[in-house]
């Protein structure tokens, strides 16, 4: 009986420590705590909100499954970034009060500066996940690291899906190719559209026929698109904000305005859910540079990829029921399982160590979540190339990943877009 | 290509939206002094009226907009009589900040209540066209435009016709004046607010089909509005529905020749030429911001 005891005992401890070592990760001990700023409230509450359940749902992941961070339980403290202004004053508070060294968020382009800016002054880490403004990174500032790619990445990326994946479809070379730029005229579209612009004209060639900004307000769009049709695109390179994109959208149909190909990059816009709720079927056809969607292969990342993906992909359904990731989520845990990988590596928070471990991370396409890589420039900006981005299209009221075709089991459809009754 | 007869169309149809949301505006402020900058907040809840009665009841938004006036004249009669009769004999500068303050709580309820997703009403017929000499024209925004002519049409004949429209207009002349004639102005003003309402919440329905809601909706309308009527003269309706019209076709003809981010610098300088010139707008009467005070 007494060794039946011994026995049971000895196997549940053998138990407990082969749980740990399935897991390959020690329990944390301590806690590490890191501030969290999104917009919590106000207009922009809706991302934010997501964004912090995205962060959300990574902390409990890396807490449960992968050790915490720097062996220590990780802890998030949150603050409300309306506005610019309460962005500021909520990272100081959260440096001031709060004693964290490292402060991720914030979402949006409006944001992100003024945080950051603050954090600055407090000698605080600043951890960007998603505001994608060019200048955040080009401030000089050393305690400011993006994993995102920025509003030129997007361009970036759109170009290479328009030359790498479009031109042949179309039948053209790339110097065949004519296209024009349409965009809102906020930095982030003014970035976009600006890099694309270029990328498109010294790399490719692409002849470039029409450029429009406009304000994301506006009530007609209509003489924007009378000179399309003057222009006879093949491409139009859109940016756009939300409501813009439905208008844009009903008034070409009205004007019967035939292009081959709609591309966007963004949860904005084309990039929206309420882009295909609007129209339903009616929205097929224009694509979307996004995080990965319906349709992602996730066996062609590598292993520790594939690990992390599954996982995070399970923590969210279980928390959301639903299987389609929000870009939200994707963006907020995404960028944090990056800042676990630092912190990890570099075993303090000390800004020279961090920035250390930083710079000497480098993992190719495939390591992280998203389908990630990882390799930091000198001004803190992860690299385009590493940050795999997918071209997703709307087809029968939902956006699948159709690029690119390595990573996803759905193919582009309506190349060239036919006539609008028959997008179906 | 038919650029000229789209561009007119455009304007036609730009300027009846504009003319609708202008109309209850310059009734509003004609008999009450008063310049609702909550309007643009009643426009967008009459957008969610029209969504909501769309996704859950699957009413067309023109049969919501029969059934939905005597709502939006109790919501007017409410909202005067809780928030606007306090102030009404107030300084201007506490009108104004009780119309913001409302506009803000207006566009934070539909914050919290409905997110700040844009919603569109898709009707079956969103996408009918009807084409005529190489123009397109949208049958919602044809739906528009008449029934903000008819609007214009049916106040002009209501405020001079008509025994409650004479009162008014007696009341917007002078208002110490009228309370000696036995008026009651506070019924006179509760009335011109209701029906300002109506007119908006009208607008806003008619817009539903055309484009996406959200709680910041109205504000992308309601500036051009207030420029629609002042440029068309303070109380003016008919002078509102013309200044509309002028206010779409700089916008739309702007757009089209020197470009879509020039727009509003266009209707703008026109608006501050014409004020220049004409300080009371191209039909106000000079000083009516001063009568009935």
């Amino acid at each position: 009986m007494r060794n039946t005891k011994w026995a049971a005992v000895v196997g549940l401890v053998a138990l407990a420590l082969g749980v740990g070592a399935v897991q390959g990760q020690q329990q944390p001990s301590g806690e590490y705590k890191i501030g969290v700023l999104e917009p919590l409230t106000g207009n922009l509450a809706v991302q934010g909100k997501l964004h912090l359940e995205g962060y959300e749902i990574m902390r409990d992941l890396i807490n449960s499954h992968f050790g915490g961070v720097m062996g220590k339980k990780l802890v998030l403290v949150s603050g409300d970034a309306v506005d610019p202004t309460a962005a500021a004053s909520e990272a100081t508070r959260l440096a001031a009060r709060e004693g964290v060294k490292i402060i991720t968020g914030t979402f949006s382009s409006t944001l992100c500066g003024a945080a950051s800016e603050a954090a600055s002054r407090q000698n605080v880490i600043y951890w960007e996940t998603s505001c994608v403004d060019p200048r955040f990174t080009r401030r000089n500032l050393k305690n400011v690291f993006r994993t995102e790619i920025d509003g030129t990445g997007f361009g970036w990326y759109n170009v290479e899906f328009i030359a790498k994946h479009l031109a042949h479809r179309l039948g053209k070379k790339t110097n065949e190719l004519k296209i024009a730029y349409l965009s809102e005229d906020s930095s982030y579209g003014q970035s976009v559209t600006e890099s694309a612009r270029q990328r498109a004209k010294q790399e490719f060639g692409m002849q470039e026929v029409g450029l429009e900004y406009y304000t994301f307000t506006t009530n007609d769009l209509t003489p924007i698109i009378l000179k399309l049709k003057n222009a006879n695109p093949d491409i139009l390179h859109h940016i756009a904000r939300d409501q813009d994109a439905i208008l844009f959208w009903r008034q070409a149909r009205e004007q019967n305005f035939q292009v081959k190909a709609v591309v966007h990059a963004g949860a904005t816009g084309y990039g929206n859910p309420g882009f295909g709720k609007a129209f339903g079927n009616d929205a097929n056809g224009p694509f979307a540079l996004l995080e990965p969607g319906p349709g992602l292969i996730i066996e062609k990342f590598r292993p520790e990829g594939q690990r992390v993906e599954r996982a995070f992909r399970e923590a969210v359904k279980a928390k959301t029921g639903s299987d389609v990731l929000a870009g939200g989520h994707q963006l907020a845990g995404g960028g944090l399982w990056v800042l676990k990988l630092v912190l990890d590596a570099a075993k303090s928070d000390d800004l020279d160590k961090f920035r250390a471990a930083v710079m000497s991370l480098d993992l190719p396409v495939g390591s992280a979540v998203n389908g990630w890589g990882v390799k930091f420039d000198e001004t803190g900006q992860n690299s385009n190339a590493r940050v795999q981005h997918y071209m997703l299209q709307w087809q029968n009221g939902s956006l699948v990943t159709v690029w690119p075709e390595e990573f996803t089991t759905n193919r582009a459809k309506w190349i060239p877009l036919g006539p609008w009754d028959q997008r179906k | 290509m038919h650029v000229i007869p789209q561009l007119i169309v455009s304007t036609l149809l730009l300027g009846g939206i504009y003319a609708l949301i202008a109309v209850g505006l310059t009734l509003i402020f004609g008999v009450m002094r008063v310049v609702n900058f909550a309007h643009g907040e009643f426009l967008m809840l009459a957008m969610y009226v029209a969504f909501w009665a769309f996704s859950l009841l699957h009413f067309d938004p023109y049969l919501t907009l029969v059934v939905s006036l005597p709502l939006f004249f109790a919501a007017g009669w409410a909202s005067y009589r809780v928030v606007m009769r306090p102030v009404i004999h107030a300084s201007h500068n506490v009108q104004i900040f009780t119309t913001v303050g409302l506009s803000i709580a207006l566009q934070n309820l539909a914050l919290v209540l409905w997110t700040a997703d844009a919603r569109f009403v898709r009707t079956d017929y969103y996408a009918v066209v009807v084409r005529i000499g190489g123009a397109a024209f949208n049958v919602a925004q044809i739906v528009a435009f008449v029934v903000a002519v008819g609007f214009t049409a049916g106040l002009f004949a209501f405020m001079r016709w008509s025994y409650t429209g004479k009162v008014m207009r007696a009341t917007a002349q002078d208002r110490q004046a009228s309370a000696l004639m036995g008026i009651d102005t506070d019924r006179v003003y509760a009335v011109t607010w209701a029906v300002g309402i109506v007119c908006v919440g009208a607008a806003g329905v008619l817009l539903a089909p055309i484009y996406p809601v959200y709680p910041t909706a109205g504000l992308q309308f309601v500036l051009i509005a207030y420029v629609a009527v002042v440029l068309g003269g303070l109380g003016d309706m008919v002078g509102a529905l013309i200044a509309a019209l002028v206010v779409a076709a700089v916008e739309v003809i702007g757009s089209y020749v020197i470009g879509t981010a020039w727009k509003e610098v266009l209707y703008l300088l026109l608006f501050i030429g014409i004020l220049v010139v004409r300080p009371a707008g191209l039909f106000g009467q000079r000083g009516a911001e001063a009568l009935g005070t």
